[in-house]
């Protein structure tokens, strides 16, 4: 009950008098029910947390005073003290002021109440002069009782309490009455008929002198739709012609419009409310459609599908620049010099075979072969092509393919020292390694090529023992030669000086070798292993085959006349070529005339000696480990039918005087 | 000179009725007045004072009416008790009342001791000549404590800028509205609508020196607000002072 009672006091005061009656109630020790308390209006959110902790402590204070007061009273009813709620001054010219009586059951009569005024300038209370006018519990002052720009006091007495006071000024408490005879008209309307502008007029409220100038009135005007609840405000103006613009023809409108003195905050009363409907003149329409809002919804689905439509046109677009401008390629992994496709095949021996060429990985490779870097290259030499392919054809079909499939390509320039592919180990067993024992297929493969450089027939395949042995002691002699990677060159150029047909009869006849006995070793891989070429022995062979091909010279290759082997063989003066000129008489077929060998030992000098010895039984093939530039030639043991076991059995060195010794 | 200068602002600032000259009234080429007094105006101001001051019968040369010099100094007072209510009310957020604001004690203004009419009626009763000098009177007598309040004023810290310029602004033009009204008065005694006995009422001058001593003795709030009550009297006996002199409005 109390709680009800509190909102009904607080309604029926403006702001300012809520406030003062509450510091009424301070003074009087709190006995007075506190209404409650409007929320201070603090701009800036920053200070928003605080007004609520604020709100919140002041409501809690405002709950337990109440209850606090509702204990203590004795009355149902809250007990309430007369106050002054307002005093108001329409027009500058008077003023009236009003107050509560208050539920005091005391006061048996309403007179007892009075209201004294005072001027600032006057020390005693005069009473209100007129108690009626204003209505019940009013008292109105009029023209010749007020004193525009003087300060006021009123308060609200009985004979023996001051319940109330207040002081003003006049012109501090100016609040117009509303305006009156609102009307309006159409201006125009929209083509459709659908929005129509109407302008507003009014007078100025009839008790303020506007027209004199005292006072100066600001209006202001709100309007809505019949059925909407929230007003739409215009901004305040002087004039009393306000328009209105796009006004839907289809609703009613109501319009109030209130007014305030020019400098003051605080407005008057409303008007009454003035209702526009345009149907009222005739052009009211009802059967318009409604305003089509924005068709957000069909915006979105059409946005969507053509932007779809679009994306995957151009996804599917033949057009490469447009769909590298839209969907720009990813690159792919490039490394160079390794084809892309080995990468996704996934054959990382071949590419860490590859990536071996690079920098990266050059230390790694010297680091395993400390003696390969004292291999010295002779790329100046003409004759490296042909032997490039020479080792080419040395190769097998499957192992070129291999090597093409690499990517690499067989080039020299640079790269011969590392970028030799990495030929399966079945290719030739010239390893570099020490323990390595030639498997039987290079031995015999070795050992066919051989032959063919010794210009045998493959046929003869019994007899290539003693060409093998011939070619060891070729090997042998070949180790003289400081040039480890072309052990053929001082050769291929003696053969080549006298005899510069012999090379392309040789070459022309090495493809047609498929087994050599004998294969010269053209290169030296990094790794160790001797790349051999085979057209060597088939070169000198078919060489002094061809070029010694006589009308009386038998195809068995088994016996060659003297002045054959002078024709085919070049004579040079080079002793270092006597030697494997001299082996390569030798070992065709060891079958020599004397006179033969005379010449040729004469004319090559000490190593005649050695042509008896190829009668024995040597293997078909040497492998070669190591080369020691320049002197030695470390060959296999097995290979070598050393009759006298001076030679290592394994990773020996074998020196020229050795040699020597070993073929007399 | 001063009242085109009041003019020339009156038609600067954003306030109802026309802004700028008079649309009756072309503008001549004249040349610049030579008034040491004067501050920077408005050209249309000048313009303007020219025209007050050129002698009736002059080829292009169409003096102001009463009525048109009434509304501009009118529309002038209007800004000043605008600005003043608006610096009382900043004024009143920076030094909040002790007491409520209804409650409080009446003020004591330095011209609270002036003769002034307090109502319409009365406005309307009392002489024109009397009207104008009142309204002189309060002119002179606020305008050496606003020129002690602007000093004053501004060594306060805590008073934002707007604050400073408002008062400042104000001092201006009750200077700029006083002279415009010495305008109007002369106007008005040239046309024969008031009598010439201004001229002895010289004895505000007195009084303003013992009024200014009062004024430094009230706070800034309250002289502020002495101020806008006055600027409201000032405003509204202009156009009381208007109405009276317009014979055909039944003031």
């Amino acid at each position: 009950m109390t709680v009800a009672a509190s909102p009904e006091v607080g309604a029926g005061r403006g702001g300012r008098s809520l406030r003062r009656s509450h510091g009424a109630g301070a003074r009087r020790g709190g006995a007075r029910p506190l209404p409650p308390a409007a929320p201070p209006k603090l701009g800036g959110s920053f200070r928003a947390s605080r007004v609520r902790s604020m709100d919140l402590r002041h409501l809690l204070f405002t709950l337990a005073l109440i209850c606090a007061n509702d204990s203590l009273s004795a009355g149902d009813d809250l007990l309430q003290w007369p106050q002054i709620s307002k005093c108001r001054s329409p027009e500058m010219e008077t003023f009236s002021c009003f107050w509560t009586a208050g539920n005091f059951y005391n006061l048996t009569v309403p007179r007892t109440l009075q209201l004294l005024y005072k001027k600032s300038n006057e020390e005693d209370w005069k009473e209100c002069p007129d108690y009626m006018t204003s209505g019940q519990n009013s008292c109105y002052f009029n023209a010749s009782y007020t004193s525009v720009w003087t300060p006021y006091c009123v308060q609200l007495a009985s004979k023996n309490e001051v319940y109330d006071k207040k002081c003003f000024s006049v012109d501090e408490i100016v609040l117009p009455d509303p305006p009156v005879n609102l009307n309006w008209t159409l201006l125009n309307t929209s083509q459709t008929g659908i929005h129509g502008d109407i302008q507003v007029r009014w007078d100025p409220p009839p008790t303020a002198d506007v027209r004199k100038g005292w006072i100066t009135l600001e209006y202001e005007l709100q309007y809505k739709e019949v059925n909407e609840t929230k007003w739409k405000e215009l901004k305040p103006r002087l004039s009393t012609v306000v328009p209105l613009y796009s006004l839907k023809t289809a609703r009613d409108y109501e319009i109030r419009i209130r007014s305030r003195q020019r400098t003051s905050e605080k407005f008057g009363e409303f008007s009454e409310i003035l209702y526009v409907s345009f149907s009222q003149i005739g052009i009211g329409c009802d059967h318009c459609t409604e305003e089509v809002e924005f068709p957000w919804f069909l915006v979105v689905v059409f946005g969507v599908c053509g932007l779809a439509v679009t994306v995957i046109s151009i996804m599917l677009s033949k057009q490469p620049r447009l769909k590298m401008l839209i969907f720009p390629p990813v690159p792919v992994p490039k490394i160079k010099g390794i084809d892309p496709d080995l990468l996704k095949k996934g054959k990382l021996d071949e590419v860490n075979s590859i990536l071996a060429c690079h920098d990266n990985y050059k230390t790694q490779l010297y680091i395993d072969d400390l003696w390969v870097e004292f291999i010295e290259l002779d790329i100046e030499d003409p004759d490296e092509k042909n032997r490039a392919s020479d080792t080419d054809r040395l190769l097998s079909e499957d192992h070129l393919k291999s090597h093409s499939s690499l990517g690499v390509k067989d080039d020299d320039s640079g790269r011969a020292s590392c970028c030799e592919p990495d030929i399966p180990e079945t290719d030739f067993s010239a390893s570099d390694t020490c323990d390595a024992t030639s498997d039987s297929d290079q031995f015999k493969k070795a050992a066919e090529k051989e032959e063919d450089l010794l210009c045998l027939d493959r046929q003869d395949n019994d007899e290539s023992l003693p060409s093998l042995a011939n070619t060891d002691l070729q090997r042998q002699h070949r180790s003289t030669q400081s040039e480890n990677s072309h052990l053929w060159a001082p050769f291929g150029d003696s053969v080549e000086s006298p005899r510069p047909s012999v090379h392309t009869q040789i070459s022309s006849q090495n493809s047609l070798a498929s087994t050599d006995f004998y294969a010269q070793v053209s290169d030296i891989t990094p790794a160790g292993r001797v790349v051999l070429s085979p057209g060597q022995k088939s070169k000198l062979g078919r060489a002094q085959h061809e070029g010694c091909t006589e009308p009386n010279f038998t195809m068995d290759n088994t016996y060659f006349c003297e002045a054959d082997v002078k024709k085919c063989i070049a004579v040079t003066s080079h002793e270092e070529n006597e030697p494997r000129v001299q082996e390569q008489v030798y070992n065709e077929d060891g079958y020599f005339t004397t006179e033969s060998l005379t010449t040729t030992v004469a004319n090559f000098g000490a190593s005649t000696a050695a042509a008896p010895s190829s009668e024995m039984p040597v293997a078909d093939y040497t492998s070669i480990h190591i080369i020691q530039s320049p002197q030695g030639l470390v060959l296999n043991a097995t290979a070598l039918p050393v009759p006298d076991k001076e030679f290592n059995a394994s990773c020996g060195y074998v020196s020229t005087d050795q040699l020597n010794k070993i073929m007399p | 000179m001063a009242l085109a200068r009041a003019v020339g602002r009156a038609g600067e600032r954003a306030g109802s009725g026309r802004a700028g000259a008079h649309p009756d009234i072309p503008r001549p080429d004249i040349p610049r007045p030579d008034a040491a007094a004067l501050s920077a105006g408005a050209a249309a101001a000048l313009a303007l004072l020219w025209l007050l001051v050129c002698a009736p019968g002059d080829a292009g040369c169409h003096p102001l009416t009463v009525a048109d010099l009434f509304d501009r100094v009118i529309r002038h007072s209007g800004r000043i008790h605008s600005l003043s209510t608006a610096l009382y009310a900043e004024l009143e957020k920076h030094f909040p009342p002790r007491d409520n604001e209804l409650g409080r004690p009446a003020r004591k203004c330095h011209t609270s001791g002036m003769l002034t009419p307090n109502g319409k009626e009365y406005a309307q009763k009392i002489p024109r000549e009397e009207l104008t000098h009142v309204i002189l009177k309060l002119l002179q007598a606020w305008k050496e404590p606003l020129s002690h309040f602007n000093q004053h004023i501004e060594h306060h810290q805590e008073l934002p800028d707007d604050s400073l310029s408002k008062a400042k602004q104000i001092s201006n033009m009750v200077h700029e509205l006083k002279t415009g009204v010495e305008k109007v008065t002369e106007k008005m005694q040239s046309m024969g609508i008031i009598s010439n006995s201004l001229n002895g009422m010289a004895s505000s001058e007195d009084t303003g020196l013992s009024i200014s001593n009062e004024a430094n003795m009230m706070s800034d709030s309250d002289f502020i607000h002495c101020f806008r009550r006055d600027s409201n009297k000032v405003q509204s006996y202009l156009k009381i002072l208007k109405c009276r002199i317009m014979p055909e409005n039944s003031c």
